[in-house]
């Protein structure tokens, strides 16, 4: 909301921007800083807001503001009225660094610089393999990119860092990958920081291509533990990078009540392509790149759900995929589901599902939920009532329909992908709402 | 060779606690390590100036506006009783209570220009 206010205030017009105190000491503090670069007057109401009966947001309008300990409207007449500070009528021309990261820290010792990185919040709060420049150079060797060629400039949440390829290596050493890991570490770094919100955000990584067999990666038993070296230090780069990338530090730019377990790996995978059923494509085939190629793709969702048992003739998996998907939010239409080889099989020999791409379809036509399950969930509500409001259907029938009336969420069968990976050991699979993105061509970054 | 013994003891002894010396609190001194920054410098944003306040409140126009963060239900409730506390307590203030047009993402270059055209201060959130 700064941003309304602030094209607010360039209209001249005196605003406050109103929000919950949880929200405000990161509006004033770094949002203002790297972001929006006008220091707004807020005014906190107390958390939570959303979800309170009107009677409580009647004595929080009366009540006292909670960053100035003023009744709350007097805190509003305040922030309209007392006139500008010196320092709420500075202007600059252009973004100034905010400090100085210089290429090499001071000297210490190791037990110090593992201790100085924790404090930093650089790391997962697992030991790191410390980047000396040794360490680093060598771990360069593994692409033809130069180390200081510049990958992306990254905005969110702020703040204009520029990510390079040295940067790459110095996370890679850190994370305990070896040069070979590189072009895929660069390809995936295109890609950070990985999604975060307030709401539990979570991110998986896909592989495909020759690359997962030449780094090693586990598509088969096992392949979502922690019992392979490249997927987990592939899944733990991702978070290192995003960590710093994105600068995310707890209850300064990382603000998710909860959190979500899967961040500490981002369920790293490569997809079992020697066992995918005839005509069933593999992910990065079905987004038109060739089978030879190399590709990480990377998705965004909160919610991981395990069949838990095997498949049963009696109701076959796509069934049960269905009834799991119906606690899924819907959002974007976004889901991915892993179904081990053996339930491909079954899926496409017992129940007719000759691609991918047929799964996906039944899946849309026959997922369905309530409208008020729907738009009870606040991540719907918010990001979809805007289409609601402008008539784009079906969002604007949904708005207006009974509580009770059942809707089919996941209406874009092309945001439902299927992966298969798994060891065969057990009809097992998952039902999850990751959204995936654009593959990324590991083979440009060799 | 009984003596020959006891005295290369006596000069290992002195040259263990010659070197121990050099080691505060009796701790072998761990050598220091220069490693690569994996920070990555951020740029300030580009700062601007807030606009002049009001004198005062009494008998101006002010734009209550939800941004809808959390759905329409989210915070407005909050903006209700901001209005009926205006009316309340200070009655010669005007109060429009509006939401944005589609969602906290979305701006609303429209209801910005009325707010400039039609109003003197507007009051803008919530969530969350």
């Amino acid at each position: 909301m700064s941003r309304h206010a602030r094209s607010l205030e360039l209209l001249k017009v005196p605003t406050v921007a109103l929000s919950g105190s949880n929200i405000v000491s990161y509006a004033i503090g770094y949002d203002f800083k790297y972001t929006n670069g006008m220091p707004v007057r807020y005014v906190a109401v107390p958390f939570p807001i959303t979800g309170q009966p009107k009677a409580v947001h009647k004595a929080y309008v009366r009540g006292p503001e909670p960053l100035s300990g003023k009744p709350m409207m007097e805190a509003i007449e305040i922030a309209l009225t007392k006139p500008l500070t010196a320092e709420e009528r500075v202007v600059t021309t252009a973004g100034d660094m905010a400090s100085i990261e210089p290429r090499l820290l001071p000297a210490d010792t190791e037990e110090n610089l593992q201790q100085l990185f924790k404090d930093r919040e650089w790391t997962d709060y697992n030991p790191i393999i410390l980047p000396t420049e040794e360490r680093v150079k060598r771990m360069l060797t593994g692409t033809s990119h130069k180390a200081d060629e510049l990958i992306r400039t990254v905005t969110f949440p702020g703040g204009a860092r520029d990510l390079t390829v040295e940067k790459v290596a110095i996370h890679a050493v850190m994370a305990g990958a070896k040069p070979k890991y590189m072009p895929l570490l660069l390809a995936l770094s295109t890609r950070a920081p990985f999604a975060t919100s307030t709401s539990s955000m979570a991110n998986t990584i896909v592989v495909n291509g020759p690359i997962a067999k030449e780094l090693g990666m586990n598509a088969g038993t096992n392949a979502m533990g922690p019992y392979n070296e490249a997927n987990s230090v592939i899944g733990r780069f991702f978070t290192l990078i995003s960590k710093t990338a994105g600068d995310m530090r707890n209850n300064v730019t990382a603000w998710e009540s909860l959190g979500n377990n899967l961040q500490y790996n981002s369920l790293t995978i490569a997809e079992n392509e020697d066992l995918l059923p005839e005509g069933w494509q593999p992910l990065h085939v079905q987004m038109g790149f060739k089978p030879t190629d190399s590709v990480v793709t990377t998705g965004t969702g909160w919610s991981y759900i395990s069949s838990l048992g095997e498949v049963q003739p009696s109701y076959p998996a796509h069934q049960l995929i269905r009834d799991y998907m119906r606690a899924l939010s819907g959002s974007g239409s976004g889901a991915t589901i892993f179904v081990d080889p053996t339930v491909a099989q079954l899926l496409k020999d017992v129940n007719g599902f000759k691609t991918k791409q047929q799964l996906s379809q039944w899946l849309s036509e026959n997922v369905d939920k309530t409208v008020a399950s729907y738009w009870g969930n606040g991540v719907i509500t918010t990001s979809n009532i805007a289409m609601a409001l402008q008539g784009l259907e079906p969002y604007a029938t949904w708005r207006k329909l009974p509580g009770d009336a059942l809707i089919k969420p996941f209406n874009n069968p092309g945001a439902i992908q299927v992966v298969v990976v798994g060891g065969a050991v057990q009809t097992t699979w998952f039902a999850t709402d990751f959204r995936l993105g654009r593959g990324v061509l590991v083979d440009d970054w060799r | 060779m009984k003596r020959s013994y006891r005295s290369s003891a006596l000069l290992i002894a002195f040259a263990a606690s010659a070197f121990t010396a050099y080691a505060p609190d009796g701790i072998t001194a761990e050598p220091k390590i220069t490693v690569m920054n994996p920070a990555m410098p951020s740029k300030l944003a580009k700062r601007q100036a807030l606009s002049e306040r009001l004198d005062t409140l009494e008998g101006k126009t002010i734009y209550l506006v939800d941004i809808q963060w959390g759905g329409p239900e989210g915070g407005y409730s909050v903006l209700e009783e901001m209005q009926a506390w205006f009316k309340e307590n200070m009655p010669s203030v005007k109060t429009e209570l509006r939401r944005t047009k589609d969602n906290m993402f979305s701006d609303d270059p429209a209801l910005w220009k009325e707010i400039d055209e039609k109003g003197d201060a507007a009051i803008v959130g919530i969530a969350q």
